[in-house]
Order: C-alpha cells, then sequence, then structure tokens
C-alpha cells in the first residue's frame, strides 16, 4: 500500500511534468529535450525564492512557475522561431543544444551543489495501514488541481479551444483563421510554466540539482512515448501509470532499478504499441 | 609552454576519438539515415567488456580472467556489435524520431546496469587501474603523443573503411533507401536487413574503438558513458556537416578546440565550478547556431556529389 501511495506522488508529478512536453510536441512539431531543464530551472528558482527570499512555498512556487513560463516564451522566441521551417530534427537538435546551453548557464547561476528546500511536510499521520504526510498529500492535490485546470482551460476558453485545434492540424487552424502567434506565446508559456512548477514538486519531495533536467527528460520521454507522443489526457495517464510501475517494481526488484523499469515500460511500449497505449486515431509521423 | 602544448596534444587526442564516433555515426545516420542517440550505450558495452576481460586482479569482482589485450578489443568489439543486434532489431521495427528515443533508453539502462551491477563493473568505482598499448615505448608525458599518434592513425583507418563503404553498392544502397525508401524496397533491396547489418557493424566499430577513450581518460566509470558523450558526437557530425566523409573529422577538432580551450583560462577555485559550466555553454551555444545559420554544417554531402558528378563530366568530355 505504503508503495502505491509513493507511485501515486511520483505518477501526479510526472504527469505535471509531462503534459506541457507533450503539448509543445503536438502544436510545434519537435521533440524539446530543453523540457527537462525547464525543471531544474523551475526547482532552483523556487528554492530560491523560498530559501533566500523566505517566501511562503506556495507562493515562492507560483513565482518561480511563472517565471519559467515567461522565459520558456522568451527562449521560444529567440531560439525555435527562426528555425520553425527547418523540420523537426533541426528543431531537436537546437533543443538539445538549448539544454546544454540551460544547465551550463543554471549551474553559473546557483552552482553545482545539492540543495534542499527549508520546508517541513507536516505531520506524518496514517489511513490505514498507510503512512503520509500533509505535505505529500498537498502535492498531489496541487498537481491535481492544475492539471485540472489546464484541462478546463483547454476545453472552457476560446484560445484552448485554439490550441486544441492547432494540435490537431496546424494548417487547417490557421487557414481558420487561429492566430497561430498567440497560440505558440500560449503554449509555451503554459507548457514551460508546468515543468517549472513539476520542478519545485521534485525539489520539494527529494533535492535540487543541476543534474535533475537531464535525469527527468528520460523518463519524462518515456511517459510521453507510453500516453502516445500527441495525446494529452493520454501523457497523464501515463504519468500515473509509469510512477506506480516505477515504485510498484521496488516490492520485486531494488530500487536501484526504479528508472530501468520506466525505460524497460518504454522500450516494451515501443515494441508492441509504438503509437502508445492512449492514442486512439493513429497520425502519420514524420520521418 | 610546454604545458600548453601537452594541453593542446590531449585535446587533439580526445577529437580524433570523437571524430571516429562521429564517423561511425556518420554511417549510421548520414547515409543509412538512422538517428541513433545510444552511442553512448554501445561504447559502454564495448569498453566494460574490454576492461573487465583484461582485468587481472579480482578482488572485489566475480570475473577477471585477465585476458591479453588484443583479446579484449575483439571481445570488446563482439559484445558491442551483439548488444547493437539486440537493441537494432526491436527499435529498428520503429522510425524517426521513435528510433531516437528508444536508442537513447537502451543507453540509459545500460549506464544504469553498469552502476547496479557492481559485482562485475564495481559501480559507481568503477576500473582505474589498468595496462595501455605501448606502454614501454614511452614514458609520462611522452606517451601522450604515442596515444594522440595511435588515435589518429585508428581514425584514419577508419576514414579509408568509410570512404570505400560509400562508394562501394552497399553505400549507395544504404543511401537509397534513407532518402526513398519504396524505391529502394521495389528494386529488390532487402531494406530492413541492410538497416540492421549497418546497426551491426556500428556496434562493433563503437566497440573496438572503446578501448582508445578508456586509455585517454585512464578511468572506467558509468558517468564517462553519460549520454554527454552521443550530444557530443552529434555536434562534432552536425557542424562538420552530416553525410559529408571529412565532415565528422572537421566538425570534431573545431568543437572539441572551442570548448576544452575553456580550461586553458586559470581561475581560482570558486571560478572552477563556472569555468566547468562554460563547457556546455560553449557546446550549447555552438549547436544552436550552427543549426540555425549552417544546418548542413561546414562540408555538405551536395558538395561532394558536385565534385563527383564534376569529375564525371571531366572525365566523359
Amino acid at each position: 500500500m505504503q508503495n502505491i501511495i509513493f507511485g501515486l506522488i511520483t505518477g501526479s508529478i510526472l504527469a505535471t511534468a509531462t503534459v506541457g512536453f507533450s503539448m509543445i510536441r503536438q502544436t510545434e512539431g519537435f521533440i524539446n529535450i530543453a523540457h527537462g531543464q525547464f525543471l531544474t530551472l523551475g526547482a532552483f528558482l523556487g528554492f530560491f525564492f523560498v530559501s533566500t527570499a523566505g517566501l511562503n512555498v506556495f507562493l515562492g512556487g507560483l513565482i518561480a512557475a511563472a517565471l519559467v513560463g515567461v522565459a520558456g516564451v522568451v527562449v521560444s522566441r529567440i531560439v525555435f522561431r527562426p528555425i520553425a521551417d527547418s523540420g523537426p530534427l533541426a528543431q531537436l537538435f537546437t533543443s538539445i543544444g538549448l539544454a546544454f546551453l540551460l544547465f551550463g548557464l543554471i549551474r553559473v547561476a546557483f552552482g553545482a551543489s545539492v540543495k534542499f528546500f527549508p520546508t517541513s511536510f507536516g505531520t506524518r499521520f496514517d489511513i490505514g495501514s498507510v503512512n503520509v504526510t500533509v505535505g505529500e498529500i498537498l502535492i498531489v492535490a496541487v498537481a491535481g488541481v492544475s492539471v485540472a485546470a489546464l484541462a478546463l482551460f483547454l476545453t472552457k476558453t476560446r484560445l484552448g479551444t485554439w490550441i486544441r485545434a492547432t494540435a490537431s492540424n496546424p494548417s487547417l487552424a490557421e487557414v481558420r483563421g487561429v492566430p497561430v502567434e498567440r497560440v505558440s506565446v500560449a503554449v509555451w508559456f503554459v507548457a514551460s510554466a508546468f515543468a517549472g512548477l513539476a520542478g519545485v514538486m521534485i525539489g520539494l519531495i527529494s533535492n535540487v540539482n543541476s543534474e535533475m533536467g537531464f535525469q527527468q527528460i528520460l523518463i519524462i520521454l518515456a511517459a510521453a512515448v507510453l500516453g502516445g507522443l500527441g495525446s494529452i489526457y493520454g501523457v497523464l495517464a501515463a504519468g500515473l501509470l509509469l510512477g506506480l510501475a516505477m515504485d510498484l517494481s521496488a516490492l520485486i526488484i531494488p530500487t536501484a532499478y526504479r528508472s530501468v523499469v520506466a525505460f524497460g515500460v518504454l522500450i516494451l511500449v515501443l515494441l508492441v504499441r509504438p503509437q502508445g497505449l492512449f492514442s486512439t486515431a493513429t497520425r502519420k509521423e514524420a520521418g | 609552454m610546454i604545458g600548453v602544448f601537452f594541453f593542446f596534444v590531449g585535446v587533439l587526442t580526445l577529437a580524433g576519438i570523437y571524430a571516429i564516433l562521429a564517423m561511425i555515426l556518420n554511417l549510421e545516420a548520414g547515409w543509412a539515415g538512422m538517428w541513433d542517440l545510444g552511442i553512448a550505450g554501445l561504447l559502454a558495452v564495448g569498453g566494460y567488456t574490454f576492461i573487465i576481460v583484461t582485468q587481472t586482479q579480482s578482488d572485489d569482482v566475480v570475473f577477471a580472467p585477465g585476458l591479453p589485450m588484443w583479446m579484449g578489443i575483439i571481445l570488446g568489439s563482439l559484445a558491442g556489435g551483439v548488444a547493437a543486434l539486440i537493441i537494432g532489431v526491436p527499435s529498428l521495427r520503429v522510425r524517426g524520431e521513435y528510433f531516437l528515443i528508444t536508442t537513447l533508453a537502451f543507453a540509459e539502462v545500460i549506464r544504469q546496469l553498469a552502476v547496479n551491477l557492481n559485482s562485475i563493473t564495481r559501480g559507481t568505482v568503477g576500473f582505474n587501474q589498468f595496462d595501455r598499448p605501448f606502454e614501454a615505448l614511452a614514458e609520462g608525458r611522452g606517451y601522450r603523443v604515442l596515444l594522440l599518434v595511435l588515435v589518429w592513425v585508428v581514425a584514419g583507418i577508419v576514414y579509408i573503411l568509410m570512404r570505400r563503404l560509400v562508394h562501394a553498392p552497399y553505400g549507395r544502397v544504404l543511401r537509397a533507401f534513407r532518402d526513398n525508401d519504396p524505391v529502394a524496397l521495389s528494386l529488390g533491396k532487402h531494406t530492413n536487413r541492410h538497416r540492421i547489418q549497418t546497426f551491426v557493424l556500428a556496434g562493433l566499430l563503437y566497440g573496438a574503438a572503446a578501448p582508445l577513450y578508456l586509455w585517454f581518460l585512464r578511468i572506467a566509470t558509468p558517468s564517462i558513458f553519460s549520454s554527454e558523450v552521443t550530444f557530443v558526437a552529434w555536434t562534432a557530425l552536425v557542424i562538420g556537416g552530416i553525410a559529408s566523409k571529412s565532415g565528422p573529422i572537421v566538425g570534431s577538432i573545431i568543437l572539441l578546440l572551442v570548448t576544452e580551450s575553456v580550461a586553458l583560462l586559470q581561475g581560482s577555485a570558486e571560478f572552477a565550478v563556472v569555468l566547468a559550466s562554460t563547457r556546455f555553454i560553449v557546446l550549447g551555444l555552438v549547436l544552436i547556431l550552427v543549426m540555425r545559420f549552417r544546418p548542413a554544417g561546414l562540408v555538405t554531402e551536395q558538395q561532394s556529389l558536385a565534385a563527383a558528378s564534376n569529375r564525371v563530366q571531366v572525365r566523359s568530355s
């Protein structure tokens, strides 16, 4: 049971991290390896606001996520906009370059040492045989609320509808008068802010270090492929499933193999069902 | 001055190693169109096999047969080929970006195994004592020059091999199914079999080249086989020009000179982290700028194609 709770926490954070990655994959059409570095940036900014500036952890996390969102928009305008027509592989390699650039800049700005949030997780209590803290429940709740808010935004608002239209068919959306520029800005802001939020949550639950971007992007890739590269809702389910699989596997194999399990699942899924577990319509992929 | 000289000997040795990796990658990605992000994994398989089978001391590892070095190289190469077969058969069923992700995932699995299989790989401690070839010929710093020569001799052999391959019917078939799979298929070429063959050949070559990397670094730990190796080789290839014969060499030398020369700047201890991070900033910037302004690289395939057709015209006139 305890492992199911851990799995839920890992899974909800993973879902938060992956949903933005998936949105960019869908609307901009490429795999953004730098997405992991936005997590790192969020974690460090959150740490800075909470420990150095002494802000409340919710406020600090929110500001950090918003700043990462702005950073995502700025980066997309400067780095990705000029090569929008160069094809997904040029964009992929640009994002790898960007990942290294951000990785280096973050290390210069915040140092290479591991940091811990000075935040307490509140009292520990038992529900049945399970032992949880208030903080852990709050993390799952925050992840759930933000993802639900995103779902509402995508389905109920005009901008959200535009984003979904662009995701399913960019050229048709443009012909139908969807303001492509505004959609792109909105997607980059939302996606990066979610990455920043996930980074803060990972920082709270374990620690803040400069390597986490490269570690997390692999698991994000696994979750995104598992959910179907193009599907946003599938990704949420996949994130949760993968989190559960990683933490439940600890019951039968050593925890050191946690991420091997994630990639094992990924490889298996790619072989059995390359279009992902939850994608309904088969889309023709380039390449 | 002497220090600076040996510093550049080191940089050029590393550039030679990356030139070898980038040339093999060029075979896979440039000519066969397989965008492999799992180089580090194949290199790790070759490197670890070499180091394990040549180990003579078995105090904390279960397996240390102490085989001679040349057998280690052969076995490392074979292990790389077998690993490529195991990875390639399932991965090549998927295309494009899925292939990238699968190979990246396999490389990470291999690295995690190297971290966790303590009794075989010594985990994160790894190996730091092993013999290097021709050590009797040169001592201390002199050996660095010898290693430089050795690496570039191997790079030359790989270059000649690649040159022959690309002009052989085999290389033409590779490029044919890269550019137009259905047409190659309709001409009776087994595209999938060719892809697997090429992937395994690349695995054999990565495995054989891995000892050079270990001799240069003088350690074998999981951290030296992180995906950074893969990305540096890719950046070198992309800078030099994908699918061009000399591109990987040009790209590796330029990239390594640019990123490593930062280390020449002297600084205080606090400054050291900043300097170490500058490497990544430079690497990232170079990749972004090349993709933006010269996506085809410095030496392009079109140029060499144009040169080839010029030669044909000169001959026929």
